[in-house]
């Protein structure tokens, strides 16, 4: 195969796009067309992660964004009676905003500090939301969530598939095209060196503002479609896990690639359903975090260089076969 | 109960939570400063020194109190492997790897314990269940005042550990200088091992004494506590056992103040408040120096 790697990258991504328009004509299974939706779902919320952590921050608390999304629109849909599909973007605003003023105590901070603090902030968040909010938010108990569609119309689950996916690719699009322009090459720059950035007249505040603002906003969206498609949300919302699952699906797909955060969703969700069929609970997590530390160690740069490094190995090990191996063992 | 009872009431609670915040965070700092690495599955080790004690107990009956230096020990073995085959491959390859890797120990260790142990709240009687001492116009449960003690005798010993024996001048020569120590012969990546086993071992120890004062526990009991300590280990200064002793201590204060004032749904969320107003007013940390 010659294929030049820009073809590649076009090729994959029509065929990505082809697929997953034709999945709901390959399966009659309700089941997995949830579990499509969900998983774009956190293909957008992995993503958003995935667009911080390319500034060099490294959220732990991305929950907090992805649940006040969820319970900015949701309020404002049972309040103002507009459609779920407005509302989605009005939360994520919020979201957005919240964003920019956790980062307003982060821009300082790097690493652990940075980690901490947003870790800290999900659950202020939800401390928040279970006592001097809950009136409004319904406490532990929740609240319930205007639905994406009204059930009662026929293949609502279909036009939800595409809803969700268009706006997934919608998102994707628009973080391929920040990390296009000057704005990601501002945020690569201050990743890589901040005092160079600075030396080169980047401003590492306002970008750094700025990621966190994206990043929450499509966080939001991402939370926000999650609960107008369940149609009930809780405080649980907030939880470690949410936290932790974006990291985790990014860190095994890639870190700081676009594609990176969608291999990893999709290819953790197989894995954790495959599992989930052969009875394991808690077990499940055991084995993604056995996966997550071995992808660390020996695929640090997750599953979208896989076919790199398998090819790096084999032309490595056709090179040296036939003097090392017998030493080798 | 008058006005001062109440205000000692909750300075007494604080001093115990602080007690056991100051162990992991003294462990937390003791692994920071010779590898200068976090490990946010910290509180995993307090859960499974925990998990370790409460078994031992049930099997054999004796007394739990005594049961904390075996644990100890367990916990220097699985420290010690968890360094060797987690940590020691990602030394030096960034920051974030070392936050993301705790991920999948916190992962790992949860859900391993609740395989073991189900996920089922338990707890362990302790012998002194019910017996108080007289102090002024409140009593204060025993076994709050045996933690007290032997808190302050492991951290004692920690301090001679350092300061007497030949190890320990290893460990802090590592923590000072990783190059120097290595150009003087120190095998660094031995003092590691230790240094991260010693660490586990306090939470180890931390997990055993809270336990034994009669708190309930389940696999998830680690987090907020390692992520707390944290915060300590912030506030103190990074790297400073001082500090950690002092952050400890104002740790347990303001967050069981915290939950008289303000309800006790705020006793977590409070350390993070404080944590984030250190972080804007001082990011060094209370009594820290420059970090790197």
């Amino acid at each position: 195969m010659h294929f030049k790697r820009d073809d590649m990258v076009k090729y994959g991504t029509v065929l990505a796009i082809v697929i997953a328009l034709a999945i709901p004509f390959l399966t009659d299974s309700m089941f997995i067309l949830n579990l499509l939706v969900i998983m774009l779902i956190f293909i957008i919320f992995a993503s958003a992660w995935n667009l911080l952590a390319f500034s060099g921050q490294g959220s732990l608390g991305h929950a907090a964004f992805f649940g006040i999304g969820a319970y900015a629109s949701t309020l404002i849909a049972a309040n103002s009676g507009m459609s779920p599909f407005i509302t989605i973007f009005l939360g994520a605003a919020v979201a957005a905003f919240v964003g920019i003023l956790i980062g307003l105590t982060c821009v300082r901070l790097k690493e652990w500090f940075l980690a901490m603090v947003t870790f800290g902030f999900a659950i202020i968040v939800q401390t928040l939301t279970v006592s001097v909010l809950a009136p409004v938010t319904g406490g532990w108990d929740g609240i319930a969530s205007s639905r994406l569609l009204s059930p009662s119309i026929p293949g609502y689950q279909l036009i939800e598939y595409y809803a969700v996916l268009v706006i997934t690719i919608a998102s994707i699009a628009a973080i391929w095209y920040i990390m296009k322009t000057r704005i990601g090459l501002a945020f690569l720059a201050i990743r890589e060196n901040e005092l160079e950035a600075r030396a080169a007249g980047i401003d590492p505040v306002r970008f750094r503002l700025l990621a966190f603002a994206l990043s929450a906003y499509l966080a939001g969206v991402a939370g926000a479609l999650q609960i107008h498609h369940i149609g009930y949300l809780t405080p649980e919302l907030y939880g470690v896990d949410n936290s932790f699952w974006p990291v985790t699906y990014v860190i095994l797909g890639g870190l700081g690639t676009l594609a990176g955060p969608i291999v990893g969703t999709i290819a953790l969700t197989i894995i954790w359903e495959g599992l989930k069929a052969t009875g394991l609970t808690f077990g499940r997590y055991v084995i993604v975090g056995v996966m997550l530390i071995l992808a660390i160690i020996f695929l640090p740069r997750g599953l979208v260089s896989l076919p790199e490094q398998v090819k790096d190995w084999l032309k490595r090990r056709k090179r040296k076969e036939p003097v090392r191996e017998p030493a080798d063992n | 109960m008058d006005n001062l009872g109440v205000f000692l009431q909750i300075i007494f609670w604080g001093l115990y939570a602080g007690c056991i915040y100051i162990l992991l965070a003294t462990g937390l700092n003791l692994i920071f400063g010779v590898m200068k690495i976090v490990n946010f599955a910290h509180g995993e080790f307090l859960m499974i020194g925990a998990y370790i004690t409460a078994t031992i107990f049930f099997i054999s009956g004796i007394n739990p109190y005594l049961i904390i230096l075996l644990s100890m020990l367990a916990l220097i073995g699985i420290g010690a492997v968890v360094e060797r085959f987690c940590f020691r491959p990602i030394l030096g390859t960034g920051k974030l790897n070392e936050i993301f890797l705790s991920i999948g120990l916190i992962y790992i260790f949860q859900n391993g314990a609740a395989i073991i142990w189900t996920d089922e709240w338990q707890s362990v009687k302790s012998p002194y269940d019910g017996i108080s001492l007289p102090f002024g116009s409140l009593s204060i449960p025993l076994d709050y005042i045996l933690i007290m003690f032997f808190t302050a005798a492991i951290i004692c010993g920690l301090y001679l550990f350092l300061k007497k024996t030949t190890i320990g001048m290893q460990m802090r020569a590592t923590s000072q200088n990783r190059k120097g120590a290595m150009l003087v012969g120190i095998d660094v990546e031995r003092i590691d091992v230790i240094s991260f086993g010693l660490g586990c071992a306090l939470a180890a120890a931390a997990g055993t004494l809270w336990i034994v004062s009669g708190q309930i526990f389940n696999p998830y009991m680690g987090s907020i506590p390692a992520i707390k300590a944290f915060a300590i280990i912030i506030l103190g200064g990074l790297g400073s056992i001082p500090g950690a002793i002092i952050g400890g201590l104002l740790m347990g204060l303001a967050e069981n103040g915290a939950a008289f004032l303000l309800g006790g749904i705020w006793k977590d969320a409070i350390s993070f408040v404080i944590l984030i107003i250190v972080l804007v007013v001082r990011p060094t940390g209370l009594f820290g120096e420059k970090g790197d």
